[in-house]
This record gives C-alpha cells, sequence and structure tokens, in this order.
C-alpha cells in the first residue's frame, strides 16, 4: 500500500493539470475561509464552541445516538442500524427494491462513497445517477471523487468539457455556466421520474429528530422532496445535541468547508410527508453507518470522530497540495483520511499514511470540530510500526539512535566516528551532496550538512558571558473580552440586505402598501404569464395575489401526485417545472447569513422555492433575526419541530465544482429576490 | 536570571557556532547559564517516527537531567521545545507518575525567543543587519507552541535591517518524512525556495535549525547565494550560514 502511495504521489507531482487545479483550492479554499470566519464576531470563540459540542457530543455517543433514533422513530422516520457497510448498502438496495426502483437520484454523500451503495444499486439493475455536479462528473467518467466537498477537484474545464462531449453526446463547451446548465437541463428528468432518492446526512438533532442536508447546487432538496421515497444514508457519529447546537455547527460547517458564511440551502427534514401537505418523500428512512465507528469510539483514535467532514483540512495541508486526493487510495483522502482510513478500515492497510505528513499542524489550525491531528497521526504512526513491516533503516536505526542518546559518552564518540567517515563523501564547500541510502532520499534534491569536528558540549566550557544587560518582568498582555450588544432592527436589516446581495441575492424594501404593486411590476417586467404560488394564508398575500391575476399572471399551486397516482406523476411535475417563478412567504430572515426560513406544510410546497428559475419571497422586516441561534431562541424551535420539512435558504443555488469557477443557478433558483417589507 | 540550556543534538552536532551565539545572546540578556552536559537528545526523532518506547526511554533521561534544577529551560528550537511542552504528556498518558514530572518541566520550558520576549522582556540587543531579513516561522514554533510574533519583535529591533515574514507554510523537513517521502518533501520545499527566492532575501532566518537544514541544504543545492541563520546568530552579528 505504501509503494502505491508513492508510485501515486510521484504521478501526480507530474501532472501539470492537477497541480493547477490543486494550487487553485488551496488558495482559495483558504482565502474563502479566512474571509468567512472574520465576519463573526468573535471566531475563535465560536471555533471553540462548535469543538467543544464535538466533544461533548462524541463523550456521549452512546446516549445521544440513542436519543436522535428514539425521536427520529417517533417523528416517524425508519431508522435501520448503525449497521456494518455491507449491511447498509444491501439495506438501501433492499428498500430501493421494495419499491420496484428503477432509477435512483443521489446527492453528495460520502459515506455511500464508503459502504459502495451505488455498486450495489447498479448490481440489482437500478440505474444511478450522483447530482452533485463534481460527482455527476466523476461518475461520467468512472472515477473516484478527488475531495470530500470539491469531486472534480483534479479537472480542469478542458478535461470536463471533453467528457460532456464524449458521454452526453452535446457540443464542445468550455463555458462553465454552459456546462452547468448542460447538467440541469440532463438530470432534470432523472429528477422528476426518480422513484428513491438517497442523500447524505450533516447532522442528525438529538433532541428533536431532525435531520439535517447542506447543499448548495440544490439537488439535496430535490433529492429528498421529489422522490416518493427518500434513504438518508448517515455516519453514526454525525449528531448534535440540540437545534442551539446545531446553528453553532452550521456557523462553522460551511465557512471552513467552502468559505461562505451559510450554505445555499439547509434542509431540516423532520417526518415524512403529512396528509394534507402538497410534496416531500412520503417514506423517508435512515440508515445509520457503524463501519468501524464503534470501534474507534473506543480506541485512541476517538477523537478523529468529531470530524464534520468539511474538507478543511485538505485544503490546508500542504501533502495534499502536491498530491491531491487520489494518491492516498482511500475514500478519504488528506489529513482527515489518514486518520480515519487506517481507523475505519484497518491499520495494516492505511497506516502508512500516518507517514505522509510533516506534523505541520495546518489541518490542526483550520479545523472547526478541534481535532488535533498532529498528535493523532503520532498515535496513528506508533500503531503501524507495530502492525506493519517497517524498512531496515528504521527498525535498525531507531534502536540505535536510542541506545546511543542513552549515553553521553556513547553519543560523543559515535559524533566523532561519524565526523571522520562523512568526510569521505563528495562536498561541495563542506556540505555534501552525495549520500547512501537511506539518506539518498535527502541528497537527491539538498546538501546536507557536515558533522562539526568540534560539538557544541566541548566547547562549552571556553564560553565567556558576553555582559550583562538589563532584565525585567515580562508582561502578558491581558485578554480583551468583546461584549456582544444586541443591534437594533434598522441595523439589522441593512446587514440582511448586505448578506443577501453578498450572496447574489436581490433585496427589495418596501412598506406593505407599495407592495402588491412592486411585486406585479417585478413579474411583469420579467414577462411571465404563470408563477407557482403558496396558498394564500394571509390577508397581504390575498390582496397580492389578487394584483397579479389582474396582470393577467396565472398562479399556479404545487402539489406533487402520490405514488398511487405514478401515471400523472411526470406529466404533472414537468408542468409545473415550467412555471419561471415561485412566489412565497418565510417565517424569519437572518442577518448575519443572509437567509430566509421557510417551513413547509398545507398550502407550502417547497418545490415553489426550488423548480422555477426565479425564487420571489416576501419577508416583514420585523422577522428579521441577528442569526439562526437567536430565531431558534425566539420560537423557531416550535417551527422546525412542526414542520415536515423546515429549509434554510440563503441566496440562489450555485456551484464552484469545475475550476472553483462559482456559476450561480443549478438545480434550484438562479434569481433570489427578497422583498422586505415595513 | 538561572537558566538551564538545552542545545539540541542538532546543534551541538552539526551547528556548534550557533549554539555559540545562543550562549551568547542568552548572556547578553543577562541570563546566567548552566549547562548539563550530560544532555544528548530529547527523543523526538523516535517519537515523531511512532518508535514511541524509544522515544519514552529519551524523554526520561531528558526528564530526569532537566529536574535537577527548578531553573527554567531554554531551547533554541521550536521543535525540540514542543516536545517537551507537550509531547511528552502525550507520550505519559498512561504513567501519571512521569506525566507529572514531564508537566513540571513543561511549565519552565521554552523557546529561545519566547524566553528573551515573554520571560525577560527584553528585545534589545544593539545588534545591526545591513540586509532584507526574511522570516520562515517553522511550524512547530509557530502552531505547535503558538510562538508567533516574538522572533519578529526581536528581528525588528535590529537596526539597518528590514523584516519581512514568509507565509507560513511548511518547509517540507518532517524529520523522518524528507528522506522516506523525499519525492514529495522535495517539492514542498521548492515552493519554499521560490518563495525566498522572489523575496530578494539576503538572509533566511528562522528559530529551528532542522528546517534551515533544508531551507539552505536546497539552497546550496540550486547553487543560490541566500544562506541561512539562525535568529540567534543574528542578534549576536554573526555572518549568515548554519554552521
Amino acid at each position: 500500500m505504501r509503494r502505491q502511495f508513492l508510485k501515486k504521489a510521484h504521478e501526480a507531482l507530474a501532472n501539470p493539470t492537477l497541480q493547477k487545479a490543486l494550487d487553485q483550492n488551496a488558495e482559495r479554499r483558504g482565502r474563502g475561509r479566512e474571509r468567512a470566519f472574520s465576519t463573526l464576531p468573535n471566531p475563535e470563540h465560536t471555533r471553540q464552541e462548535a469543538a467543544q459540542i464535538r466533544r461533548q457530543t462524541i463523550d456521549n455517543l452512546e446516549k445521544v445516538l440513542a436519543q436522535f433514533i428514539k425521536n427520529a422513530q417517533e417523528n416517524g422516520i425508519r431508522v435501520h442500524g448503525p449497521l456494518s457497510a455491507h449491511a447498509a448498502a444491501l439495506t438501501a438496495a433492499e428498500i430501493a427494491k421494495e419499491h420496484n426502483a428503477r432509477l435512483i437520484v443521489k446527492s453528495k454523500s460520502m459515506v455511500s462513497e464508503e459502504i459502495e451503495v451505488n455498486q450495489k444499486l447498479e448490481a440489482a439493475g437500478m440505474r444511478v445517477v450522483e447530482t452533485d455536479l463534481g460527482e455527476f462528473i466523476v461518475q461520467l467518467r468512472g472515477e473516484a471523487p478527488g475531495h470530500i466537498i470539491t469531486p472534480a477537484i483534479h479537472l480542469l474545464r478542458e478535461d470536463v468539457a471533453k467528457t460532456f462531449t464524449s458521454e452526453l453526446n452535446v457540443p464542445h463547451s468550455t463555458d462553465v455556466a454552459e456546462m452547468t446548465e448542460t447538467a440541469r437541463r440532463v438530470m432534470r428528468k432523472d429528477f422528476l421520474t426518480a422513484e428513491v432518492g438517497i442523500t447524505g446526512v450533516n447532522f442528525g438533532v438529538a433532541e428533536t429528530g431532525t435531520v439535517c442536508i447542506v447543499t448548495n447546487e440544490g439537488n439535496g432538496r430535490m433529492v429528498s422532496t421529489l422522490p416518493p421515497v427518500h434513504i438518508a444514508l448517515m455516519g453514526l457519529e454525525r449528531l448534535v445535541p440540540s437545534l442551539e447546537n446545531l446553528a453553532v455547527l452550521l456557523q462553522v460547517l460551511s465557512r471552513a468547508a467552502t468559505g461562505q458564511n451559510l450554505t445555499s440551502y439547509v434542509s431540516l427534514i423532520q417526518r415524512p410527508r403529512a396528509g394534507d401537505e402538497p410534496d416531500g418523500a412520503e417514506e423517508r428512512h435512515l440508515i445509520l453507518v457503524d463501519n468501524g465507528r464503534l470501534a474507534m469510539h473506543r480506541s485512541q483514535l476517538q477523537e478523529a470522530l468529531l470530524c464534520l467532514r468539511c474538507g478543511a483540512c485538505l485544503n490546508a495541508c500542504p501533502i495534499f497540495r502536491e498530491i491531491g486526493g487520489h494518491a492516498y487510495g482511500s475514500v478519504y483522502p488528506g489529513p482527515i483520511g489518514s486518520l480515519i482510513s487506517p481507523g475505519l478500515f484497518g491499520i495494516e492497510q492505511y497506516g502508512h499514511l500516518s507517514k505522509a505528513s510533516t506534523l505541520c499542524g495546518a489541518c490542526t489550525e483550520v479545523c472547526p470540530a478541534g481535532i488535533d491531528f498532529t498528535k493523532l497521526l503520532l498515535r496513528t504512526r506508533g500503531e503501524y510500526i507495530k502492525s506493519a513491516p517497517q524498512p531496515a533503516w528504521l527498525r535498525a536505526g531507531m534502536p540505535l539512535f536510542t541506545w546511543m542518546m542513552a549515553s553521553p559518552g556513547r553519543y560523543r564518540r559515535v559524533q566523532s566516528v561519524a565526523a571522520f567517515f562523512l568526510r569521505f563523501f563528495p562536498n561541495r564547500d563542506g556540505w555534501l551532496y552525495r549520500l547512501p541510502p537511506p539518506l539518498s532520499g535527502w541528497t537527491r534534491s539538498r546538501d546536507f550538512p557536515p558533522l562539526a569536528a568540534e560539538p557544541f558540549h566541548a566547547r562549552f566550557h571556553r564560553l565567556k558571558p558576553a555582559g550583562n544587560g538589563p532584565t525585567k518582568d515580562g508582561e502578558k498582555l491581558q485578554e480583551t473580552k468583546t461584549q456582544e450588544v444586541e443591534p437594533l432592527q434598522d441595523d439589522l436589516i441593512v446587514r440582511f440586505q448586505e448578506e443577501v446581495e453578498r450572496v447574489d441575492g436581490e433585496f427589495v424594501h418596501c412598506s406593505s402598501e407599495e407592495l402588491p404593486h412592486k411585486v406585479a411590476e417585478f413579474l411583469v417586467s420579467i414577462e411571465t404569464d404563470q408563477i407557482l404560488g403558496w396558498g394564500e394564508q394571509s390577508q397581504e398575500l390575498i390582496t397580492i395575489m389578487d394584483r397579479i391575476r389582474e396582470a393577467g399572471i396565472q398562479i399556479l399551486e404545487a402539489e406533487i401526485p402520490r405514488s398511487e397516482d405514478s401515471d400523472t406523476r411526470y406529466e404533472t411535475l414537468a408542468g409545473l417545472d415550467q412555471a419561471p417563478v415561485g412566489l412565497t412567504t418565510c417565517l424569519a430572515g437572518l442577518a448575519d447569513t443572509g437567509t430566509v426560513i421557510l417551513p413547509s406544510g398545507a398550502g407550502l410546497s417547497s418545490l415553489t422555492s426550488l423548480l422555477p428559475r426565479t425564487h420571489m419571497v416576501l419577508l416583514r422586516a420585523k422577522d428579521i433575526y441577528p442569526s439562526f441561534d437567536h430565531w431558534i431562541r425566539a420560537g423557531g424551535r416550535e417551527a422546525i419541530v412542526s414542520s415536515s420539512q423546515l429549509t434554510l435558504i440563503t441566496g440562489p443555488s450555485r456551484t464552484a465544482d469545475v475550476e472553483m469557477i462559482l456559476t450561480i443557478g443549478v438545480h434550484g433558483p438562479e434569481r433570489l429576490v427578497v422583498f422586505t417589507i415595513d | 536570571m538561572r537558566i538551564q540550556l538545552f542545545i539540541t543534538c542538532m546543534i551541538d552536532s552539526l551547528f556548534p557556532q550557533v549554539g555559540e551565539a545562543v550562549f551568547e545572546v542568552l548572556s547578553l540578556a543577562g541570563a546566567e547559564i548552566h549547562f548539563p552536559t550530560d544532555q544528548t537528545c530529547c527523543g523526538q526523532p523516535t517519537y515523531n517516527a511512532g518508535y514511541r518506547d524509544h522515544a519514552k526511554s529519551s524523554a526520561k533521561r531528558t526528564i530526569e537531567i532537566l529536574t535537577r534544577s527548578d531553573d527554567p529551560v531554554v531551547i533554541p528550537s521550536g521543535s525540540c521545545a514542543l516536545m517537551i511542552r507537550k509531547e511528552y504528556l502525550e507520550l505519559f498518558r498512561e504513567d501519571p507518575p512521569w506525566q507529572k514530572r514531564a508537566q513540571a518541566l513543561a511549565s519552565r520550558t521554552y523557546e529561545l525567543s519566547e524566553f528573551f520576549v515573554d520571560v525577560l522582556g527584553h528585545t534589545e540587543f544593539q545588534a545591526s543587519f545591513d540586509g532584507r531579513i526574511v522570516y520562515h516561522p517553522s511550524c512547530h514554533l509557530l502552531r505547535g507552541l503558538g510562538v508567533q510574533t516574538q522572533p519578529l519583535d526581536l528581528l525588528k529591533q535590529v537596526e539597518k535591517a528590514e523584516v519581512i515574514s514568509l507565509s507560513p507554510d511548511c518547509c517540507g523537513f518532517g524529520g523522518v518524512f524528507a528522506i522516506d517521502h523525499a519525492e514529495i518533501s522535495s517539492e514542498m520545499m521548492n515552493r519554499k525556495l521560490d518563495a525566498i527566492e522572489r523575496s530578494d532575501a539576503d538572509v533566511v532566518v528562522g528559530a529551528d535549525v532542522s528546517c534551515l537544514i533544508q531551507i539552505e541544504g536546497g539552497l546550496r543545492r540550486r547553487g543560490s547565494s541566500i544562506r541561512c541563520a539562525h535568529i540567534a546568530q543574528i542578534i549576536a552579528m554573526k555572518e549568515p550560514g548554519l554552521r
């Protein structure tokens, strides 16, 4: 395995395309992460809080897991497991078979790669479509993802263009927006016809049994809303005790992963579609994956279970930057992979990865979960040398080195003998440039200094103090604590607008009298004759809807036919998909991220904010809260628990999966217009 | 103030003149220097290679030697200081009596620049250097010990010098890594060397000779005339170049 690693690393270093892509990744992601964290009032405090939440969760793993399972089941989610990789994949395949599934759409999930669920489903004759753009590309190419967040990291747009031309039969184009549009078009019918949707899970909230899924492109929402059956795959450690804790972890996850203050879509799934609801999966399964996690929980690598799979350690790692993801030979590459690959899949096969590190600590520095990577890499090394054969020079050299260092006399004798012999090797200005193996590894690119003829300890007795400078007591800097002040509502609106616009959303501020006119005006301006709309819950909305109808625009209320009406299902969905605009209200706005929060329920279709190219959302200015956490405490908790599926929307859908070029509008809307009403 | 100097096996064996510069600047700052002559290696090379039992024997020996007195221990290396300050506690996490002794030692162990700035509050050495000093923040010093500003505080007092800092990327040394992952190590080094050459450096200064061997070894191989210096060499106004 080690030989394989070095071989693949060598190939990666010789691949200029990959090198360029990896440099771009490291630089952009690094900068993005720093910028995003700098928008927090006290970034270090939030990171520590997040790490503490993870620590407490993993410390009480069994209890938190039991509570989560119980609550999820009470919500009507069918929970399976915890299961091994094989059993988990088999369970997913059996559920799909029970529903006679032919087509399965899937959003990005590392645990699904881990348990190789696609292979099981395909073996059972089903077609599986990866819908995350990066995953879609690597699936077309028959490759494994090169990065846990950016699967197609190893490819440049020319590569993607070639793949699209040959696999999708489209004209050659290296325009990233055009390629993204192709992916949207190609996958649309799959979304609308798939019988089963498979997603991963970012967090399971124990106190409420909520399943939280985070995606940028909108594919996670499509996959968990459109098909009648939803299967969520979850590593059993991906838990968080409470909604307040979730708010903290969401603050760090997107920042660390993609440099966003919040990912475009955060779905909080509570239960399957209720009787009076217009959409949502009718059956929701949750498959908990153990696959070595509980054993790891009992091992000295337990701390690696704190991981949120943000990928920040990959982006910060100077070695990942040189060799990319594929060289690691595991689903999980980079620093975190060097811990969990040996931890979950075996030290004999993957222990060598722990040595592919200089222990520089860049991973520890950026980890939002507080994993001490260097500590764990060193522990893994300690195990690895016992479980796998080591090179002879280390096996012999390490005991010899220790034996020498155990006695100052021996140390000195070896020093003088070695200094003598090193003189016979070729040198340039005294530094050696060719040494025998294993030191030839050093001299392939570097000169090595000669050993001193007279070491320091032999000189010490001759040294004279150089004089007495003044000494004084050092002063330690006092840490200043920042006082958080409750912001004023007007400031909140300003901040909200800034954030909405920063994530490419549009902001319109108006009075409630102006609103019907403004909305109608907007719709007329984009020349639409049909929109999707929510049920008329308020007088305000009724007035607006009337105005829209007066302008000659038809308002459709989206409703997915239930699975028993499968004959009309596709036609109905395809019809709804034609509407260019969706109009919804929302429960709240979040100033720190420019987010709007949409509930589900009777008359409140998720598709309204998902299928059309433009999503218009009405927000009352008084419903703007400083942050997700504030909103949860001010009554949001009840809304989350009572909605089958609540969605946090931050800007239009987006991707940066090809060369990290930001493209707005993937599977979800490409325009988000927030009408804020005084 | 009386201190114990732990010179590190690398400086002892490879660069005794760096050791002399360390002695000189410590005495300039008014420290009374005690050098336990039976010191050898702290055990970091074996520890980082995964050979914990071997590392333990070196660590116990080092703890014995450095706890014969209660004087603070000063180490001119971020990496070795990190070993004693942090890694000994991990090494003895299942051996409470030794962990306690390690803890006591850790609490009075300092890296050189940290000792000058945080303990002595002494940054003015009347040193001068006519040229551009490029500081390399070594990983173990910066991220391991959290020593970020202290070396720069000292360098900024050097007259005539223009001081800039390199970005805190690893130089690719990593101990055994430099040999058994030589190709990757070399690529990481090349990035660092390119940055140094672009920076128009007259000297590359650091507080860890291990990284500096990698950097100067690479610069020499490239035929560059730029040399490295331990921070003590600059403060003691010695000519750059590891020796």
